[in-house]
């Protein structure tokens, strides 16, 4: 899944923003204050439930009514159902439109749950995963009252296929869904779409390949019910039918959005969701100062106010020392990595140099991030909480204990003093510049020669998705659409992504034993596919070192002290709107 | 603004009983006169000692930053931060320490004082090379448009009209970008290419206005009595434009370089506050930028590039003052 907007710039800025996170090993500095570190591992929604219960009770300390306002630097690019696919906007219309299934929170594991929402279950598969059947609940209406007809959900399959006229939505259904690569969605083709059959109140689903994880797909807004003939095509975002508990009352793209009660909307079929405030109020493209400035301060509306933008290391301190159980910590399912282009940097052992040499906590620390917290040190690939996730360390440097001398005897060994390493940063953010200088000085002192590549914020994404950028190493990430490898190794480290537009496969990484590896991984029975991810992240990392792991995301967000249920929502990394309440 | 020498030359009705009684002087150039009222402005002669500390500072910061025992950007994040990225040693959670007179910057863990210093160094080097260059445009265009009559005044005129339109802010937004990606993968050009492109965009922008200041002066002056004689004697041009015209000029010349040092002490700032000034050295702008979000858990932080563009700047500007008033006695206080 995508960050969201400013996330990603941040991993466009590439090696410059890595923000550190030490957890407890942190040995910098006496300062004895207790600060909240994330749980080691904690789970990013491996967990299922297809019996959940609906509804959702209403916790006893909630207030009647009230307005939450959610204050955010972030502006999403679009709240059309279909094209949402930033972690932001995923959370955001997870209030307004219903999808097949859904995360909630569980408070026992501080832990995401898949649960259904408005299938009964969480879909029935056929023999070998080509074929899943969702049944409907009833009793599901749209804002205006009329029902949700199965027939809605198939047309929003469909739509999802129209990525020219709805660009930047999530495209597995391309990838797995029977004619993926022929059907060009409505509205360019008028026979209908085959891969979904409707049968009264039940969807079937129909995949080209086996597609194992799809219960968890059905959780993007983009299986929500859209009526064909209300379908106004890109016009539709700005008013997407509601089924949620709540519906659009007034939205200006790139400033704010209001979301009212939805009064057609019944407990008693969503097993997920609250309707306690009155109002949901976003300001979007806010200052982060300011917002930060106003949540701290907590008085009038302040004390309802929560942002979902990671806080900055002084307003970390503040409220650590103000208000602790106002700060929600958690882990995010992202990681950050350098790609060491593979055709340019051929030897392994200058590969290994380089992630013995890679300065991480000053580099981290000098790109303000909070080490422990925005920025956890990790060596595998997969993020903590991946179902079937291993965890190795191919260098033996827990991913933050730089080996300066450790670098220099492998790269005389590959008699490769002072490789040359180019990367990019953008030369107009000051944290980009302070991480680069970091980043010379600690490869310097290993024995390379480092050149960074002077870009600047708007242009840094095309210079790292360009091949023939003059450099050699790539500073990105990657995020879970869900928690399985399934949506990491073939999205990125598949040998046939190696020469396309945008750079999908950024360490040019084209193996043929890891090609053949995922292939039979994909052809695996599907309980057994998650472990085998995990074992083929080991296998290309000790095989090949193709990338550097720069930490994995944390979530420290804050609110205003009037808010309930404010959690984590560690499948994306961002509050769990979806149960939020003000309180008494 | 425009003046004539005789105004200037005018004895100052009030002060004129006390000179004759203390000296009797013959003669004294308008130059002289001025920099006589100027010795006797005690604000004047504040502004120049802390102009001239500035001086001494951005000359002198590389010995300065050693007797302190300071460097400039080395610091190392993970033993001079903590876990809030905050320096582990003086401001602002301790005590006041020599190691670091002015704290340590957070996350960097980089030494303020070093970087002030340097940063003044930055500042004053910018400003006096911006200022220099763009007078020396100015007087010379000025006095061009001013003596040559007819088409060639009509074309340099308008071309004064045109710059003045150009909306700076705008164009150095939009070349910073061209300069970082054409300089993309040579960081040492890249870094002398930034400062060069910065320093010719305050000068592009900086001699139009002393350039119709001098075209003014020049007209009024041209047809005086002393320049026919020139002429009518057969004195070269270039002997009119410089020995006759420019020493008359002096005035108006001196006030526009006073004002415009501190106009590109704030304009170097401000650019590199927005980043498209200069990033690879230190500059008060640059850490302003930086410092903006701690200016209540770390003050001293953000007040230390502030108080010394602050201290500059008012220096600069009440020294241009002062030098304007002494030059100018139709606006003596």
């Amino acid at each position: 899944m995508r960050l969201k907007k400013s996330a990603v710039a941040v991993l466009a800025t590439a090696s410059l923003l890595a923000l550190a996170a030490c957890g407890g090993s942190n040995d910098s500095g006496g300062n004895d204050t207790v600060v909240p570190t994330q749980e080691a591992g904690g789970g990013a929604g491996a967990g299922k439930n297809p019996d959940a219960k609906a509804p959702m009770a209403v916790p006893d300390d909630a207030a009647e009514g009230g307005t939450i306002t959610v204050d955010t630097v972030n502006v999403p690019a679009t709240l059309d159902p279909t094209r949402a696919y930033y972690t932001d906007s995923t959370e955001i219309m997870n209030l307004v439109t219903r999808a097949l299934t859904q995360y909630v929170y569980d408070p026992d594991t501080n832990d995401m749950v898949l649960i259904p929402d408005m299938a009964t279950d969480l879909g029935t598969p056929n023999e070998d995963n080509t074929e899943w059947t969702f049944t409907l609940r009833d009793g599901l209406k749209y804002e205006d009252g009329t029902d949700v007809k199965a027939e809605d959900v198939a047309y929003a399959v469909a739509r999802s296929f129209a990525i020219e006229e709805l660009p930047d939505g999530p495209t597995y259904q391309l990838q797995f869904f029977q004619d993926g690569d022929t059907y060009k969605g409505p509205f360019k083709d008028k026979t209908p779409y085959k891969g979904v059959t409707v049968d009264g109140n039940s969807i079937t689903i129909h995949m080209s390949q086996p597609f194992p994880e799809m219960d968890y797909y059905a959780s993007f807004p983009v299986f929500t019910g859209i009526p064909q003939a209300k379908d106004t095509k890109e016009e539709y975002g700005n008013h997407p039918l509601a089924t949620g508990p709540y519906m659009f009352e007034d939205y200006k793209p790139g400033t704010s959005l209001t979301l009212v009660k939805n009064p057609n909307w019944d407990p008693n079929t969503d097993p997920g969701r609250i309707q306690a405030v009155d109002k949901w109020v976003f300001h979007f493209g806010e200052d982060t100062a300011k917002t930060e400035n106003t949540i701290l301060s907590d008085t009038g509306d302040a004390q309802t106010t929560v942002t979902y933008d990671n806080i900055t290391p002084p307003t970390y301190k503040k409220i650590s020392a103000d208000g602790p159980e106002r700060l929600v910590t958690g882990t995010s399912p992202c990681t950050y990595m350098w790609y060491l282009d593979m055709r340019k940097i051929t030897d392994i052992n200058v590969r290994k140099a380089i992630g013995y040499a890679y300065p991480y906590v000053d580099v981290w620390k000098a790109g303000g991030e909070i080490v422990g917290l925005t920025r956890v040190p990790g060596t595998s690939i997969l993020p903590p909480g991946t179902a079937g996730r291993v965890e190795y360390d191919v260098l033996g440097i827990k991913g933050q204990n730089t080996d300066p001398e450790k670098a220099k005897e492998l790269l005389t060994q590959a008699n490769a003093m002072g490789y040359e390493l180019k990367f990019l940063y953008a030369t107009d953010d000051p944290l980009s510049v302070a991480a680069k200088d970091q980043l010379v000085k600690g490869f310097e002192a290993a024995g390379f020669k480092a050149t960074p590549i002077a870009s600047t914020t708007d242009k840094i994404r095309d210079a790292r998705t360009d091949p023939d950028s003059p450099i050699n190493v790539r500073s990105s990430g990657w995020c879970s659409d869900w928690p399985s490898g399934g949506s990491w190794f073939p999205a990125q480290w598949d040998g046939a992504l190696a020469d396309l537009e945008g750079m999908p496969n950024p360490a040019m990484f084209v193996e043929k034993d890891a090609d053949a590896k995922q292939k039979e991984i994909l052809s695996l029975p599907s309980d057994q596919v998650p472990a085998a991810w995990g074992e083929f992240d080991k296998f290309i990392e000790e095989t090949y070192y193709p990338a550097v792991v720069t930490g994995y995301s944390g979530t420290a967000i804050i609110r205003g002290s009037k808010i309930g249920g404010f959690y984590n929502d560690n499948v994306r990394g961002m509050p769990t709107f979806s149960i939020m309440y003000t309180t008494q | 603004m425009a003046l004539t020498p005789l105004e200037m030359a005018a004895p100052d009705v009030t002060q004129l009983p006390d000179q004759e009684k203390e000296a009797e002087i013959a003669g004294r150039s308008p130059l002289q006169i001025a920099l006589a009222r100027l010795r006797s402005d005690k604000i004047a002669m504040v502004c120049s000692a802390i102009v001239l500390i500035f001086v001494l500072i951005a000359i002198f910061a590389p010995l300065i930053a050693k007797l302190f025992g300071v460097e400039v950007r080395a610091g190392d994040p993970s033993s001079d931060t903590d876990i809030f990225n905050f320096p582990v040693i003086g401001p602002p959670d301790h005590g006041f320490t020599w190691k670091a007179p002015l704290g340590l910057a957070p996350n960097t863990g980089d030494d303020n004082l070093a970087e002030w210093l340097y940063g003044a160094r930055t500042s004053l080097g910018i400003a006096t090379v911006s200022t220099a260059v763009s007078t020396l445009i100015g007087i010379t265009i000025g006095l061009v448009a001013g003596f040559s009559r007819g088409w060639l005044d009509r074309v340099i005129s308008f071309i004064i009209d045109t710059f003045l339109a150009l909306p700076l802010l705008l164009i150095a937004l939009a070349l910073a970008p061209i300069i970082t990606l054409r300089f993309a993968d040579q960081p040492t050009t890249l870094k002398y290419a930034q400062v060069i492109a910065l320093t010719s965009v305050l000068i592009f922008f900086g001699w139009m206005q002393l350039a119709r200041l001098i075209r003014g002066e020049v007209l009024s002056l041209r047809e005086r009595e002393f320049v026919q004689a020139a002429r009518v004697m057969g004195v070269p041009t270039r002997l009119i434009l410089f020995k006759e015209l420019l020493p008359n000029m002096m005035a108006p010349i001196i006030v526009s370089i006073s004002l415009g040092l501190p106009f590109f002490v704030t304009a170097e700032a401000g650019f590199s506050y927005l980043g498209i000034g200069i990033v690879g050295v230190p500059s008060w702008g640059q850490t302003v930028n930086k410092a903006v979000e701690y200016f209540d858990t770390y003050p001293l932080y953000l007040y230390a590039p502030v108080v010394g563009i602050f201290l500059l700047v008012v220096a600069l500007n009440l020294l241009g003052d002062a030098i304007r008033d002494a030059f100018d006695p139709k606006t003596r206080r």
